[in-house]
């Protein structure tokens, strides 16, 4: 029935909050704009959960939603910072993330494809198929992208190392 | 990799601002709310589905209704309680119940119209059909809403001592407003005490000779909503200058009513327009009422 999948996505919601906020706030490094991100891709999930069909796919459509706010937060963003101070740009880093870690600032320098394929693979723990899902890729490029951006970050931590 | 281990861990360390349980809930109440209004649309068409589909119904739902109210002992003990008040039809406890789980109190409380003249021509079966239906439909969804609270309080730390003390219940009640030799009628109200948004409130009102619920337009004529609309203006004008407190049109006050307006009819047989709490006056006028004289 229509309403219990309506109820379901309200609990899966509920339930997932914190992590739908992580997952905003290591796009975004902004405490504001994650908290933005999860507002708005809960107000569209609500308005499109018609569109469900099953609850299974529930997690993967979420967090479809929940990455295109993220980006579009982003996206705003850059144009923001385009036209201000470059030293702005550094009151986006908040506390409690900072940049010391050197394979977190490789991380941030990778493509946000790849950045959100290792995101998701390694913190949010998905399956590749799932994150096919999610991004829109196909599976070998979900594979590809991921092999290929984990390959930059040893050689360049072992470039930074020596 | 133990350096993505670590990393991840500092991911799993991302703080969670108090803020965001408060703004995805605010998402959710908005889109429920809206969900109940499109449910309550659907309703209204599947009520007149029903209405259509009375004569063929009618038999079953009366063998349906005649079981359920001859096994339960509730019936018989608040029809014992019931005077009869002349007229062709009364209002009857069809069922009450109270129920406790989870520290969550839901009392309920179905009418039911019981037509004494038994040759009048007329059923109410439908009528009464869709009362059950929609008591038992709030009470369930108002459960689950209760329930979802209940989860979300403990899951962000609430102990289950604490949620006891919020000594949530559910009602579902109703008042009869008139139950005279022309019309029969009554409301029928659903609320949780530990939000607004929810609270629904249903007026039946019952013309005795046709058995059918009765539209402003039956009671006003066909000028009904110029009428009404006429007299409520004077009759909100004359209670500011007595000092009350309206919405402005702006403020989504008053802007006239329409054929889902609520209402229901006194002793004189006049219609009395019901506004809810909130929705033309602040909280604190509470549900406003306006007769229209004919």
């Amino acid at each position: 029935m229509k309403s219990t999948l309506y109820e379901g996505l309200i609990q899966y919601i509920l339930e997932n909050q914190e992590r739908f906020y992580r997952v905003a706030y290591s796009y975004t490094r902004h405490q504001e704009d994650a908290l933005d991100a999860v507002q708005s891709a809960v107000c569209k999930a609500l308005e499109a959960h018609e569109s469900i069909k099953n609850a299974d796919a529930v997690k993967t459509w979420f967090y479809k939603i929940l990455i295109n706010e993220c980006l579009t937060v982003l996206k705003k963003r850059s144009r923001l910072v385009l036209t201000a101070d470059a030293a702005e740009q550094e009151t986006y880093c908040e506390k409690g993330y900072e940049q010391g870690d050197d394979l977190e600032q490789e991380l941030n320098k990778l493509d946000i494809d790849v950045q959100g394929i290792i995101k998701l693979r390694f913190f949010e723990e998905m399956s590749l198929k799932e994150i096919s899902a999610i991004t829109g890729f196909n599976l070998n490029t979900v594979k590809t992208k991921l092999y290929r951006g984990l390959k930059l970050l040893k050689e360049n931590i072992q470039e930074a190392d020596l | 990799m133990s350096k993505l281990d670590k990393m991840k861990e500092k991911y799993d360390g991302i703080p969670i601002p108090e803020e965001l349980t408060i703004r995805v809930q605010q998402e959710i109440l908005r889109s429920q709310r809206q969900q109940e209004e499109k449910d309550n649309a659907a309703h209204r068409n599947r009520f007149r589905r029903i209405i259509s589909n009375m004569a063929v119904t009618a038999a079953a739902v009366c063998i349906l209704f005649t079981a359920a109210l001859n096994t339960s002992p509730v019936f018989a003990v608040e029809a014992a309680k019931l005077p009869v008040i002349g007229g062709l039809a009364r209002i009857l406890t069809f069922r009450s119940y109270e129920t406790e789980k989870d520290d969550i109190v839901v009392a309920v409380e179905i009418p039911t119209i019981e037509m004494i003249e038994k040759d009048t021509g007329t059923s109410v079966d439908g009528i009464n059909q869709e009362i059950l239906a929609r008591c038992n439909e709030y009470a369930d969804s108002a459960v689950l809403r209760a329930e979802e609270y209940r989860t979300a309080f403990l899951e962000t730390g609430g102990t289950l001592e604490e949620w006891a003390k919020h000594n949530i219940k559910i009602t579902v009640s109703y008042e009869i407003k008139q139950q005279g030799n022309d019309y029969l009628s009554f409301v029928v109200r659903g609320t949780e005490n530990w939000t607004n948004a929810y609270n629904q409130s249903k007026y039946y009102n019952l013309d005795l000779r046709t058995g059918k619920l009765v539209t402003l337009e039956d009671m006003l004529g066909s000028d009904y909503a110029k009428l009404a609309d006429r007299s409520i203006r004077q009759q909100i004008s004359e209670r500011q200058n007595a000092g009350e407190t309206f919405f402005t049109a702006e403020q989504g006050g008053f802007t006239g009513i329409s054929e889902d307006t609520k209402f229901y009819i006194n002793q004189n047989n006049d219609p009395v327009i019901v506004f809810e709490k909130y929705e033309i006056a602040p909280g604190s006028s509470g549900e406003i009422e306006f007769v229209i004289e004919g």
